[in-house]
């Protein structure tokens, strides 16, 4: 048997079209790359 | 491939030749990201949106600037009904790369039809907001809530997971399989659905086991009445050996079914039919009626008509009757002409002429009287309102000058012939004078005479009577008193040798032919003294008038 109050705490709000500005700049948009780069940058200063 | 840390375009070499970075392990990502995103665009192809959006969401965590990764996403999203994560996803892509991007495509296609952008946005806020009357415990509002959200967003796959716990919270599942299965025909390896499916099923095949007889019955020996087996998700439970039992009962339920059907029939739905048809028949009937009403009317109307048109055809019948035939207006003017053209062509057929106006009938006018004197008049008696005047002039002038030239002619004829002793004829020429000029003294007098000499002295006293009451002016008046003072009878009896009659026929009684019998010599006597009587009045007139 599932338990429907766990399951209910999956779901989340959809974002609705006026919080479309906000979701966009909520995007987390930081990849492998990016930490690829920190690392190497960080080698480099030591 | 470019250096992630200068941008230089990368070779072969395991390092930058431009910065001398290393770049194996960039390799290594880039080359991960790409199996995300085929992994990714697979699922998506197969309609697993669920499973696309965890590889791509993958893919974009190793290479943020997969374009096309991340405009995949987007519209995955947006298959799955989320328009506000795609629209997220699609202007991320946009900024990233601003010139050949697909992404603006997607964008202005949804954007060209803002009524479908309107309600889709509806449909999320409406998802929310059953989302918050499900955590606040109002399964029943969440319901649906949800409902109409999928109304409006049928692709909206969150909404249908939702919709299909809350079924299955409140034990209807085969409510949230349908549901359920309806949700796996956008994304048909959605994880959450396909759990909350088994447990569908699985709560349904425990119902089935509850409600079964059959199932509590042998459940207890069910391990040897029955093998079960699990097919998929599903556990099948065949019995063994088991026989249904005969059709009778089927039959019999098959019967029943029927008369129950056939007395709700009877009873619920016959009624209102008949009640239904009953009302229609009423509906014609009263339409019926006010059209019979209407043409009874009509009919009434024409009837009165065709009477109408019936006595004015009577009267016209009438008064074309009186026109034409032998009692017509025509007739009387033809004997008119007639007599005009007798007069004019013969002057001297007097007679003939007055045959002729005899002919024509003479309706006296009630203002007018009949001429007592054989004198032209311009009256002619006629009446105004039959003849015209036209008619009555010329009626007049003839009848004026031809009677009294007629009776002129039939007096002297009259008197010849008395001087011939022919008497018949002299009465028959008298007769007609007296009736062209009823009160002409000279014609009665001269009729009396030849009555007298012919022997006929009731006819004669008549006559010397009319002279003597009605004409005491008369010339004659004297002499007819004097002969009626000696009796027409005697005169007769004295007369009676020279005529060369028996007088002794008369004495003697004889039933001879023109003898007179005592009851007329009675009425002659009678008749000369109340003449007499009358006569005395006149007092001296009757030496003057002798």
């Amino acid at each position: 048997m599932i338990d429907f109050e766990e399951e209910l705490k999956k779901f989340h709000p959809s974002p609705e079209v006026e919080d479309a500005e906000n979701q966009i700049r909520a995007l987390d948009v930081t990849d492998m790359v990016d930490l690829i780069v920190h690392l190497e940058e960080r080698n480099n200063i030591r | 491939m470019r250096c992630f840390n200068c941008g230089a375009e990368l070779t072969i070499n395991p390092f930058c030749t431009n910065c001398g970075a290393d770049i194996r392990e960039y390799r290594r990502i880039m080359w991960a990201s790409n199996q995300y995103y085929n992994d990714g665009l697979t699922k998506a192809k197969v309609r697993d949106l669920s499973g696309a959006v965890l590889s791509l969401r993958a893919c974009l965590k190793l290479n943020r600037t997969n374009i096309e990764a991340r405009n995949l996403l987007g519209l995955v999203y947006f298959e799955m009904g989320e328009a506000v994560a795609a629209f997220s996803e699609w202007v991320v892509s946009k900024s990233m790369k601003s010139d050949k991007n697909i992404a603006d495509d997607f964008m202005e296609t949804i954007q060209a039809n803002p009524s479908r952008l309107a309600t889709i946005n509806q449909s999320i806020k409406k998802y929310n907001q059953a989302l918050a009357y499900a955590k606040q415990g109002s399964l029943d509002l969440a319901v649906i809530q949800l409902k109409k959200v999928l109304q409006m967003n049928p692709n909206l796959v969150v909404a249908y997971e939702l919709l299909g716990l809350l079924y299955l919270e409140s034990e209807e599942f085969k409510r949230a399989r349908r549901i359920l299965s309806q949700a796996m025909r956008i994304d048909r390896n959605n994880t959450r659905i396909l759990y909350y499916l088994k447990e569908a099923e699985d709560g349904i095949a425990a119902r089935f086991q509850q409600d079964s007889p059959r199932g509590r019955k042998q459940e207890g020996r069910a391990s040897a009445d029955s093998i079960t087996y699990t097919s998929g998700n599903e556990t099948i439970i065949q019995p063994v050996n088991t026989i249904e039992k005969g059709g009778s009962s089927a039959a019999v339920n098959i019967i029943i079914g029927l008369v129950i059907g056939c007395a709700l029939m009877f009873f619920l739905v016959l009624p209102a039919r008949i009640r239904s048809a009953s009302s229609e028949m009423d509906d014609q009937l009263k339409e019926v009626s006010d059209e019979l009403t209407v043409k009874n009317a009509d009919l009434e109307e024409q009837d009165k008509k065709i009477e109408a048109l019936q006595s004015e055809n009577d009267e016209l019948k009438g008064s074309l009757g009186d026109l034409a035939g032998s009692s017509g207006m025509s007739e009387r003017y033809d004997h008119l002409a007639e007599a005009a053209l007798n007069y004019i062509k013969n002057p001297e057929d007097v007679t003939g002429t007055e045959a002729l106006l005899k002919l024509i009938p003479v309706e006296n006018s009630p203002e007018e009287t009949v001429s007592l004197e054989i004198l032209p008049s311009t009256s002619s008696g006629l009446d105004p309102t039959i003849y015209s005047q036209a008619f009555r002039d010329l009626y007049s002038y003839l009848d004026n000058d031809v009677s009294s030239r007629a009776a002129r002619t039939y007096i002297d004829s009259g008197r010849e012939k008395l001087e011939n002793d022919e008497y018949q004829a002299a009465i028959a020429d008298l007769l007609k004078a007296t009736e062209i000029a009823p009160l002409n003294d000279e014609a009665w007098f001269y009729l009396a005479e030849s009555y007298k000499e012919s022997g006929d002295s009731i006819h004669a006293t008549q006559a010397y009577s009319k002279i003597v009451n009605e004409m005491a002016d008369s010339p004659y008046a004297g002499k007819a008193k004097e002969n009626l003072s000696n009796g027409a009878a005697t005169e007769n009896d004295d007369q009676g040798d020279d005529n060369g009659r028996a007088a002794d026929d008369n004495d003697d009684n004889d039933n001879t032919e023109g003898a007179l019998s005592e009851e007329d010599i009675a009425a002659q006597q009678l008749a000369a003294m109340q003449v007499l009587q009358a006569a005395a009045g006149a007092g001296t007139t009757e030496t003057g008038a002798e």
